[in-house]
């Protein structure tokens, strides 16, 4: 069991680390996926790919319906009513997604790759207090007796930088502000150190600072914790600042994919140009310095 | 932080605090809700004498009094003085469980209403188990199985059930149970103080009667509050943390799931109490919905007064009770979200 | 809005069971073959030519009984319900502009009515007041009306805060459009299921009232009546209670459907998934949990 401490922000760009040279086993495998909803029979996503090794993320950008969040829940297993996984594969530390049974499933969530998402509150139990519904992961995906459980979620909460983890314990989601809740979502998901972690738009809807905060902690988990991200958003600049590899989504499509650098300074597709220049104004130069080789 | 076990203890007071608290907020507003709803009911019963114009002094005299002479017993009674102070008197009573004595037969109403009490209590407590444990199955049955061919039975077996009143389902189970298959007495009751199977043979029938309501309106209640749970992030939250659907199902949906449910028993009592009119009747059991349907029927006020009253403080009681219950269960229920 | 609900089965179903009970109601005391007071020495006679349904234990002739009892057993439950809708509708408007003490007091009582056990109330109020029809009706009536209240004031308050009825008077829409246009398509739907409804429940207090012999007394026949008069002889003649027994469910499961056939076209989503299958779909769809 891995407890993380909180260190400085390094400076280490994520491309370093990609680079190093241990060659890993990719932990996820995601190969030409495409769903389809049968109710009017229709392709939402249409063949994505890409390879995450631990402690590499990958970042899918795309305006609003484009299918980014279908394809996460394809990779969790986890898609809505009515849509299925059409071609391709998917595969999760070696496991078969398409051919897993439910138990199999239900043991890789978690402990292998978990998710938190938009609209924290909404993912957290209104009648259960926050803390026990970490421990309850950590109880049962980690085996931990009921004290040890409890001392462990207290512990994820002061890992995800929250003040006073003992009383945030106790309440209730909704007497939480949105960015301490998305920190008891990440908490949660990590409760069984899982080695992917996606995060799908989990920063939208949070104020700047906020957003900065909670992307420093997944810069963080990713560091030290060697967690592998998958990091959802409509908004490039937060794709550009945690990710090695990018892809561009556009009505299901890929219309663009590569590493971080070559994408943001080379881009191929005039819709990733559009996206580009559409940041410009808010601030991706920055990004664009600070990251460029 | 969490190494400093002071703080960890203090908090931990706090939270102890906090929870009591949480109950005795629950506890405080449904009482709020209730005391008025108490105080207008038994003023709704105690003008009843006012309203139906009765006297004690026709029963006893007939219908060819002097005016003196019912004076007198109006005076004897207490009748003549005013009505607040009336109420007022016969409230306070009330309070301390005494409901007068019957103009009939000059007998305590309460102890009359306690020889019934058993008799409807068991009836109603067993449906209302019944009632709820057919319509938890039924329910949960249905929302797990959501849109296929067994929700659409259960749905359609409800409807049928639902409109079934208490006193056609009494005759249709006499029926069966009693006349075709002789296997229950049709009538009559035995305390569970001299054998619980002939208890449970006397009181399963009236029981089950009065149960069918319950068992739909619970079934329906539960089965669209678990099917919206299912729909509710925090499902998929717990999926994606990697909880077993059977985990997930009893913490996470059916605990917010519930209280739907839940509150349709509260609201489903009151009925269940007031169909033991019909069920007794049936059945041929002394309730006290029999005692309130003879006594009315003779014109005994202090007696209806008293069967009314019981009925209240049964149905508040039950219905602060599962308050609490909700508010333990599933406090998103109350808070309304 | 009475197309829309007869273009549903459901509606179509209920409209035909109500249409029929109601010509049974008002038909049947004309219909009844023989007097259905008349007593004979001829008792517990099985079904025959000349008694289709038998004869009870004084030997009145059962269909004619219960042809001549539909009509004070329909008739009761209309009573009620209209009864209701007075009771409970006229403060339920008034509750929101009659200041915070009247809206108090009618909140409470409302409440009250709810919580109390109706059929016990309804029994022993009726006969405490005189055991008579009108007794029963007033009784009744007024014990279901807190579900009028609550619906007639709910949609009070929604148009009274609304922004569209001052809107509209303000683009110089006359009153009585206004009032028809937008008050009427808000009001009348909910008024309308709550008809339906209390019409069911009405009709299993009044038809257990009359079985317990209160409010209709005997001889006079009720459907609930009926079944009162077969429950001691239910060796004799088993099938007895069928055909009133039948007849009460109709009519309440007709009512409970009416009521949700309304609820289905006058609710937005409703309309959306009449007026067209591609909204049905992503409903469908959106409708999912997990998978
Ligand atoms: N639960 C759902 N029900 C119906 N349609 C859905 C559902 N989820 C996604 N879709 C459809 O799939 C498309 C892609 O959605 P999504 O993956 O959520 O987009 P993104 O996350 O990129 O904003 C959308 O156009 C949406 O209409
Ligand atoms: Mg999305």
């Amino acid at each position: 069991m891995t407890t993380f401490t909180k260190t400085s922000p390094t400076e280490t760009s994520p491309t370093e680390i990609a680079a190093s040279p241990t060659t890993l086993d990719p932990v996820l495998s995601v190969r030409d996926v495409r769903v389809r909803g049968q109710v009017d029979d229709r392709e939402f996503v249409k063949g994505v790919s890409f390879e995450l090794t631990p402690g590499k993320a990958v970042g899918i950008v795309g305006e609003s319906g484009s299918g980014k969040t279908l394809t996460c829940r394809a990779v969790l297993g986890v898609l809505p009513e009515h849509f299925e996984v059409s071609s391709g594969d998917i595969h999760v530390a070696g496991v078969d997604i398409a051919s897993a049974t439910r138990e199999q499933l239900t043991d890789l969530r978690g402990s292998t790759i978990s998710a938190v998402f938009q609209d924290p509150a909404s993912y957290l139990n209104p009648s259960i207090q926050v803390g026990p519904q970490i421990a309850e992961v950590v109880r049962v995906k980690k085996g931990l007796k009921r004290r040890a459980a409890r001392r462990r979620a207290v512990e994820l909460l002061a890992a995800v930088h929250l003040r006073d983890p003992e009383l945030v314990y106790s309440q209730y989601a909704y007497e939480l502000s949105g960015g301490m809740l998305q920190r008891v979502l990440i908490a949660a998901a990590i409760a069984a150190d899982p080695r992917i972690l996606i995060a799908d738009e989990a920063t939208t809807a949070l104020d700047v600072t906020v957003q900065a905060e909670i992307l420093d902690l997944l810069a963080d988990l990713r560091e030290n914790a060697g967690l592998a991200l998958v990091v959802v958003s409509h908004d490039l600049a937060v794709v550009a600042q945690l990710c090695d590899e990018v892809l561009v989504m556009r009505e299901g499509e890929v219309v663009e994919q590569g590493p971080t650098a070559r994408v943001l300074y080379e881009p191929q597709h005039e819709y990733t140009r559009l996206l580009i220049s559409e940041h410009e104004q808010y601030g991706l130069e920055k990004f664009l310095t600070r990251e460029g080789p | 932080m969490a190494a400093d076990p002071l703080a960890g203890r203090a908090v931990t007071g706090v939270r102890a605090r906090q929870a009591g608290w949480r109950v005795l907020t629950t506890l405080g507003k449904s009482v709020a809700i209730f005391v008025p709803v108490f105080f207008v009911a038994t003023f709704v019963t105690f003008a009843l004498r006012s309203l139906s114009g009765l006297s004690p002094a026709r029963l006893q005299l007939g219908e060819s009094a002097t005016p003196e002479a019912i004076h007198n017993i109006e005076s004897q009674w207490g009748l003549d003085r005013p009505f607040l102070v009336q109420y007022w008197d016969w409230f306070t009573d009330v309070l301390h469980g005494q409901f007068g004595t019957s103009w009939v037969n000059g007998a305590d109403v309460a102890t009359l209403i306690g020889l019934g009490l058993g008799v409807s209590v068991s009836v109603a407590l067993l449906a209302l188990v019944l009632g709820g444990v057919l319509g938890f199955a039924l329910g949960t049955l249905a929302a797990l199985r959501r849109s296929t061919w067994v929700d659409r039975a259960i749905t359609g077996f409800v409807t049928v059930v639902s409109v079934m009143p208490a006193f056609v389902v009494g005759i249709v189970l006499v029926e069966i149970f009693a006349v075709g298959l002789d296997l229950l007495p049709s009538g009559g009751y035995i305390p569970i103080t001299e054998g619980v199977d002939l208890w449970l043979a006397h009181v399963i029938l009236p029981a089950l009667a009065l149960s069918f309501d319950v068992v739909a309106d619970v079934a329906r209640q539960l089965r669209t509050g678990l099917v919206s749970a299912y729909r509710e992030n925090y499902v998929l939250g717990a999926v994606v943390r990697g909880l077993s659907p059977r985990r997930v199902f009893f913490r996470h949906v059916l605990r917010n799931g519930v209280g739907p449910a839940l509150a349709t028993l509260g609201i489903k009592f009151p009925s269940l109490v007031g169909a033991s009119v019909v069920t007794e009747w049936i059945f041929g059991l002394q309730g006290f919905g029999r005692f309130a349907n003879d006594s009315a029927q003779a014109g005994d006020v202090p007696a209806v007064q008293g069967v009314l009253v019981v009925s209240v403080v049964m149905v508040v009681t039950f219905n602060l009770i599962i308050n609490v219950v909700l508010g333990k269960v599933a406090p998103a229920a109350l808070r309304g979200v | 809005m009475v197309r829309r609900v007869l273009s549903l089965t459901a509606g179509r179903v209920s409209a035909a069971i109500l249409l029929a009970i109601a010509l049974l109601a008002v038909l049947g005391p004309l219909l009844a073959p023989l007097d259905p007071l008349a007593v004979s020495d001829d008792t517990l006679a099985g079904i025959s030519g000349s008694h289709w349904l038998g004869t009870d234990y004084l030997g009145r002739d059962v269909f004619s009984r219960l042809l001549d009892g539909s009509r004070a057993s329909v008739v009761g439950a209309l009573e009620v319900t209209l009864m209701a809708l007075v009771v409970g509708a006229i403060p339920g408007i008034l509750s929101v502009y009659l200041g915070r003490v009247f809206e108090w007091v009618t909140l409470r009582v409302a409440d009250t009515l709810i919580a109390l056990p109706f059929l016990l109330f309804a029994v022993a109020i009726t006969a405490l007041l005189g055991n008579g029809i009108t007794q029963a009706m007033l009784v009744t009536g007024v014990l279901v009306s807190p579900l009028f209240f609550r619906v007639s004031r709910a949609a009070t308050l929604a148009v009274a805060r609304s922004q569209y009825v001052e809107a509209a008077l303000i683009s110089g829409a006359s009153l009585p459009w206004i009032i028809r246009r937008h008050v009427w398509a808000k009001v009348l739907p909910p008024i309308a299921v709550a008809l339906a409804q209390t019409l069911g429940v009405g009709f299993i207090i009044v038809s257990s009232l009359s079985f317990l012999g209160i409010g209709v007394q005997p001889p006079e026949p009720t459907w609930g009546g009926l079944l009162a008069s077969d429950l001691g002889y239910l060796d004799y003649r088993p099938w007895a209670p069928f055909a009133p027994a039948l007849l009460i469910m109709a009519t309440v499961w007709a009512s409970n459907l009416l009521a949700d056939a309304i609820r289905d076209v006058s609710g937005e989503a409703g309309r959306a998934l009449l007026n067209s299958r591609k909204v049905r779909a992503n409903q469908a769809a959106a409708a999912g949990g997990t998978a």
